[in-house]
């Protein structure tokens, strides 16, 4: 497997970081990483506090994190804690759980939205009594 | 271009609506807070709701403000969301602000989401 994971800078910064270089293509499960920034493309599972995929980058397969930015291709279920940046360049599919997302004018988002938390900070008049529709599929 | 006439008729049209400033906006439905409709409300052009329905809104710009409530579906060119809506949104443009809370499907070409909104729905991007 041709996995890069760059962490030979050796700052205690740079400690739990995991760089997919342009071009490179990882496949694998991901976990305990503080810092994920994908230009490449990475199959499999990724758990990170914080994720960046690049606007070439390519993803596929579970994401969590902290704090998320998308600028480039992700195909799968993405799950941030905080915040959820999807940039103009980004294209989304599949299922996205926020707290707090942003979505610049272009990006193309194909899938489900939820929101964290939605059952007890919101909406105390219960609106959705008679909702049958898209609220029980989950 | 004459300089002073002109400028200052401009600097008024433009102070009066916050949103997509139109030269003429004649035909402008403005819905107000304590409205309540059960039904289906059409326009060609503009419509601001700021009122509760439960039904169906159509028109080429819907601007539904923080005090509005729908329960059905949104249709338009432009949608832009500050209130609530449970329901269907379908549109070319949608825009939602921080203070929307939306539940449903939205169908679009092209989304904004601020940050703040509350959005349990189904995505569908159409070109």
């Amino acid at each position: 497997m041709n996995d890069q994971v760059e962490d030979s800078t050796a700052q205690d910064n740079d400690a739990k970081t995991i760089l997919v270089g342009a071009g490179v293509r990882l496949e694998g499960r991901i976990d305990g990483a503080e810092h994920a920034d994908i230009a490449g493309t990475l199959s499999g599972t990724l758990k990170s506090s914080s994720v960046n995929i690049e606007g070439n980058g390519n993803f596929n397969g579970d994401m969590s994190g902290k704090e998320i930015t998308i600028s480039g291709y992700v195909e799968g279920n993405i799950s941030s804690e905080n915040f959820l940046t999807v940039n103009q360049s980004a294209t989304i599919k599949g299922n996205i759980e926020y707290a707090s997302l942003q979505v610049s004018y272009g990006a193309k988002i194909q899938g489900t939205l939820r929101h964290r938390g939605s059952v007890h900070s919101y909406a105390p008049e219960q609106t959705e009594i008679n909702s049958e529709a898209e609220q029980v599929s989950e | 271009m004459s300089i002073f006439g002109s400028n200052e008729k401009k600097t008024e049209e433009n102070t009066t609506y916050f949103f997509n400033v139109e030269k003429d906006r004649v035909n402008q439905s403005t819905l107000a807070k304590d409205i309540k409709i059960h039904g289906s409300i059409e326009a060609k052009d503009y419509i601001d709701f700021s009122g509760s329905i439960t039904g169906t809104i159509k028109a080429t710009t819907v601007n539904l403000k923080p005090s509005s409530y729908v329960k059905g579906t949104v249709t338009g060119d432009t949608v832009t969301i500050e209130g609530e809506v449970d329901g269907d949104i379908q549109a070319k443009d949608v825009y939602i602000k921080s203070t929307a809370r939306i539940k449903g499907n939205i169908r679009y070409t092209n989304i904004d989401i601020q940050n703040g909104s509350i959005i349990n729905a189904d995505l569908f991007y159409s070109s």
